[in-house]
């Protein structure tokens, strides 16, 4: 119930379906107050035109087309629902059952579904009702049902097949539960937005079929139906009478009612299916007017490859804004390998992508800059955008399976990021290409292969290489390395320093492992909570952490040298990000916070030692003024 | 299992349910289809015809059900479907020979249209979404997908045959004109276009919406995102992320709307007494023409088959998984 109302509020298009639905149904339960006439009568004037008493004029045989389109309106959403009902069941029988039992069960339902999926449905209808004619209203409900069920099922199977393999399903599976209390309690509910898209497209798929047959004077066409009044309007000549309205009025309730499950299932897709869709328009930003640039005080040579300034960004979500980055201020020198750290969560991929300006929708920034070489990123067009990603900094995604365009091979999508800048000659693609695959560590036939033929971990190394290949002044790491074992993992670190060295290329590279990145960076950024709360020279962050959340994250991680033992979490969870938070993000986990004033003010970030600089009461008073209120 | 392999052998398999279905429909009928094709045509049926009927439901045929059955896969096997009752005594075969290749000319045509013009629409619609006119494509798709086709097509008739004589009433052809001459396709043509024009019109929608869900689908791939974070141009990720990925589930879903299209089809022939199979089945059916009817729902049942058949290979060439077999 909570769900359907979710999804009338959120789809006005669903809401529309369901209201037209509603119309239609109260049409056919009120039949008896909108008119005064029996359907079946003929005590009227033959070939009546519209107006006056009868709103839709009268039959050959004179009888109330009106009436016959409510009363109609009954046996058509009867036929309609209880075919729409009788399949879905079969489907979600089949369906579910195929993807509990597996196996052999499994591969005998799949047949089944696969068979029927391609029977023609019509032709078998025909076929089958004229030689049942007769059977009246329930053996055509049985035929429509019997033909119509395989979509649904097919469907339902994949997904159940997903669900199958979630983990609370295995649990239940595992702890064993009885199949039908796993199917019915755990699998059901979860696939109940499915079944709905299900019955409403066999409902529709009812209508019409009821409909054609009784156009075509099988099924029992004394019956009032919409269709059997097309068939009698046809059969009578309404159309060469000039009676269009006879043939118009019944087929038009047909297609309104069509369209309310078609909408209605339209809704229930967009709801419970919500796709973040990487689409043409750049992030989203919303900087208020502030002060020129010029105002802000000059930076200090030599400048910043990437000068993060004030930036806040998040997510707009129905219940509100998040703000999954805080008024982050970083900066990352010509040739720096700047580690980015902090929990799961608290908006280091948010920070990347939004100061690349590669954060989509539902994803904005809601102020600050991010200056690349002096440019600002933020206030770059669409075009000229295009023109300078890859170029001039490129960005190694997360961890994905999907990272790469299944149905092309690697060799293409590792020329077409150099051929969009520019390089063409097909010889320097192809050395350039061999030449990064021999940097990863991949052989180099993998070039003719597709991504479903690499590993995890080679399609990461690929993406490594297809960030490097044009050589940008900038590349963003964002835990490049996850899907690689320790080894490889130091392997091509090792090679990708070695660019950078080479080339005097910045890296920005985000971790869980801190280890890694005390290694590895000039310089180490702790995040928490959207903030960044330490930023130090990686020697002098590990020799001396200041923050006590970096010391907790230290001790969180094993040591450099000595035993690898795992050492305790940190207690706790962090704030939300929907909420504004004016004190210190921590305080509630912290094990030094100073009762009456983590709790009430913030404190802002400051330099406490040279090139060290860190968000914390413990090391200065200065408290940070709240810069934002929600927008 | 090769991905052609299996999927020639459930080709076979459906193959084998029609048939068998369209042997067990006719002995579920309460008392037996003879005895009511001869009530019904009073005996003015060719006493030879019953003959022929007899037989072809092997009802004279002294052996068990088992018998008859395998009697009949002979038959079948030989391209024997027995004689119409209703044109008594053309063999059933000629009048599918003579009615087939309309049908196929039609729907053919018109699937190729409808496919190529509400994918191209499902594209737009989904590629500039928060447009207008993007936005306001689905609504209409939706409507005109929940059409009645025999509907739709009486409309037509009425406003363009019927009201305004733009296009002719009825058939395929006007009589007496030279094949292949100027004339006679002016003729065929003029004819087809209101069948055609109701097909297209009535199934593009569906392809519009499932090209738009297909295209929505990929669009939230990571592929895609990092396409553009590499920089690619519109028209590159267009054409080589996005149709390229788009096209495929289109594919699954062309064999299912197949038959669908084809039973649309079979209600537009009607209206417009189009000399196809339709029209033929309608006949078939009013005339209670068993026979004839079971002949033709085999023959598209094949066709259809056959089709669906060379979609899945065509798939398989477009999408390297499968051809690894690794997704279904
Ligand atoms: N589309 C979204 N809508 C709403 N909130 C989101 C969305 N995407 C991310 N968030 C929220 O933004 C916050 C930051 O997410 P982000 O992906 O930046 O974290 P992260 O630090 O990269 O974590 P991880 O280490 O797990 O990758 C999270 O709390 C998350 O819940
Ligand atoms: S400000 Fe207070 S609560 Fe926050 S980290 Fe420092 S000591 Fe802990
Ligand atoms: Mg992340």
């Amino acid at each position: 119930m909570k769900g359907l109302l979710t999804i009338l509020r959120r789809s006005p298009r669903a809401a529309f379906g369901v209201g037209l639905l509603a119309a239609l149904l109260l049409l056919a339960l009120l039949a008896p107050l909108l008119t005064p006439y029996s359907p079946t009568s003929q005590a009227f004037g033959t070939w009546l035109k519209p107006g006056g008493e009868h709103l839709l004029g009268t039959t050959a045989l004179g009888q109330d087309i009106w009436s016959q389109l409510v009363y109609g309106a009954r046996l058509t959403l009867l036929i309609g629902f209880t075919a729409g009902l009788v399949a879905t069941a079969i489907g979600t029988a089949l369906g579910l059952s195929a993807a509990y039992f597996g196996g052999r069960t499994d591969e005998a339902i799949n047949v089944l579904i696969n068979v029927f999926l391609v029977l023609p449905g019509l032709p078998l209808l025909i076929i089958a009702s004229a030689f049942l004619r007769g059977g009246g209203v329930w053996s055509i409900i049985l035929v429509i049902a019997l033909t119509g069920w395989a979509w649904g099922a097919r469907v339902l199977r994949s997904q159940a097949l997903a669900l199958r393999n979630r983990d609370f399903v295995q649990a239940a599976i595992v702890s064993g539960e009885r199949p039908a209390r796993i199917i019915f309690a755990e699998m059901l509910p979860n696939l109940a937005g499915l079944i709905a898209a299900g019955f409403f497209s066999t409902a529709l798929y009812a209508v019409l079929s009821e409909a054609a047959l009784a156009f075509l004077g099988m099924g029992d066409v004394s019956q009032v139906t919409w269709g059997t009044m097309m068939y009698w309007a046809q059969a009578r000549g309404a159309l060469l009478q000039g009676a269009w309205w006879w043939v118009a009025a019944p087929g038009l309730c047909i297609a309104l009612l069509g369209t309310a499950f078609a909408l209605v299932n339209f809704g229930i897709d967009e709801v419970t299916n919500p796709r973040v869709i990487h689409e043409a328009r750049a992030t989203r930003v919303l900087r208020r007017n502030r002060a020129a640039p010029q105002a802000e005080p000059a930076l200090e040579p030599p400048q910043p490859l990437l000068a993060i300034r004030h930036l806040s960004a998040g997510y707009v979500t129905p219940q509100g804004p998040v703000r999954a980055v805080r008024d982050v201020t970083l900066s990352v020198a010509p040739g720096e390998f700047l580690g980015l750290a902090g929990e799961s969560g608290c908006g280091k991929s948010t920070l990347a992508f939004a100061a690349t300006r590669l954060l989509d929708a539902p994803g904005v920034v809601f102020d600050g800059e991010a200056r690349l070489a002096g440019q600002d990123l933020l206030a770059l067009n669409p075009a000229e955008l295009r023109r300078v990603r890859w170029k001039d900094y490129s960005l190694v995604f997360q961890a994905s399976m999907n990272i790469l365009n299944p149905v092309l091979r690697i060799r293409e999508q590792v020329y077409d990021a150099m051929q969009a800048h520019g390089v063409q000659d097909r010889g320097r693609l192809e050395a350039r290409a061999r030449e990064l695959f021999a940097l990863v560590g991949i052989r180099e036939d993998y070039l003719n292969a597709y991504p479903h033929q690499l590993s995890g971990g080679m399609k990461q190394r690929v993406v490594i290489a297809i960030a490097l290949a044009l050589e940008p002044k900038l590349v963003v790491m964002d835990e490049p390395t996850t899907a690689l074992d320790v080894v490889v993992q130091r392997q091509i670190l090792q090679e990708i320093d070695a660019v950078r060295k080479r080339l005097g290329i910045s890296i920005v590279f985000i971790t869980h492992d801190l280890s890694l990145l005390v290694e590895m960076s000039d310089r180490i950024a702790i995040m928490y909570a959207g903030e960044v709360v330490e930023e130090a020279p990686a020697h002098e962050l590990y020799a001396q952490p200041k923050h006590p959340y970096t010391r907790r994250l230290m001790g969180a991680f094993p040591p450099l040298e000595g035993p690898r033992e795992r050492r305790e979490g940190i207690p706790g969870r962090p704030p939300s990000l929907a909420q504004d938070i004016p004190y210190c993000p921590f305080f509630e986990r912290c094990p030094n916070h100073l009762p009456g004033t983590c709790d009430v003010f913030k404190p802002a970030r400051v330099e406490v030692t040279s090139g060290h600089s860190v968000a914390c009461f413990l090391h200065s008073p200065a408290v940070k003024e709240e810069a934002y209120a929600a927008d | 299992m090769p991905y052609l392999l299996r999927k020639f052998l459930i080709l076979l398999l459906t193959l084998w349910v029609a048939v068998t279905l369209n042997f067990i429909l006719p002995r579920l009928v309460p008392g037996d289809p003879v005895g009511a094709m001869i009530a019904r045509y009073q005996g003015k049926l060719d006493p030879s015809a019953v003959d022929a009927l007899k037989l072809a439901y092997g009802l004279n045929d002294q052996g068990g059900l088992l018998g008859q059955y395998f009697a009949y896969l002979g038959k079948l096997l030989r391209g024997d479907f027995g004689r119409s009752i209703g044109q008594f005594p053309t063999p059933v075969s000629e009048i599918i020979a003579q009615a087939a290749p309309w049908t196929i000319g039609l729907i053919g045509v018109c699937t190729v249209l409808a496919v190529v013009l509400g994918s191209a629409l499902g594209l737009y619609s989904a590629w500039r979404r928060g447009q207008p006119l993007a936005d306001a494509l689905p609504p209409l798709a939706l409507f005109l997908n929940s059409m009645p086709y025999f509907w739709f097509a009486l409309l037509l008739l009425y406003l363009l045959a019927f009201k305004s004589s733009v296009f002719p009433l009825s058939g395929g052809l006007d009589p007496f004109l030279t094949p292949h001459s100027p004339t006679w396709w002016v003729s065929l043509l003029r004819h087809a276009t209101l069948p055609a024009l109701t097909i297209i019109v009535t199934s593009a929608g569906g392809w519009l919406i499932t090209m738009r869900n297909n295209v929505m689908g990929v669009m939230s791939e990571d592929y895609i995102a990092f396409a553009r974070a590499k920089g690619l141009s519109e028209g590159r990720i267009l054409n080589r992320y996005v149709l390229r990925n788009a096209l495929l589930p289109s594919f699954t879903a062309f064999g299912m709307a197949l038959g669908f299209v084809v039973g649309g089809s079979i209600l537009t022939e009607t209206v417009f007494s189009y000399p196809g199979l339709g029209l033929q089945l309608y006949n078939a059916v009013t005339n209670l023409d068993y026979p004839l009817m079971q002949a033709i729902f085999l023959y598209i049942a094949l066709a259809v088959l056959i089709a669906n058949f060379v979609v899945d290979a065509l798939y398989a060439l477009l999408d390297p998984r499968v051809r690894d077999g690794k997704a279904a």
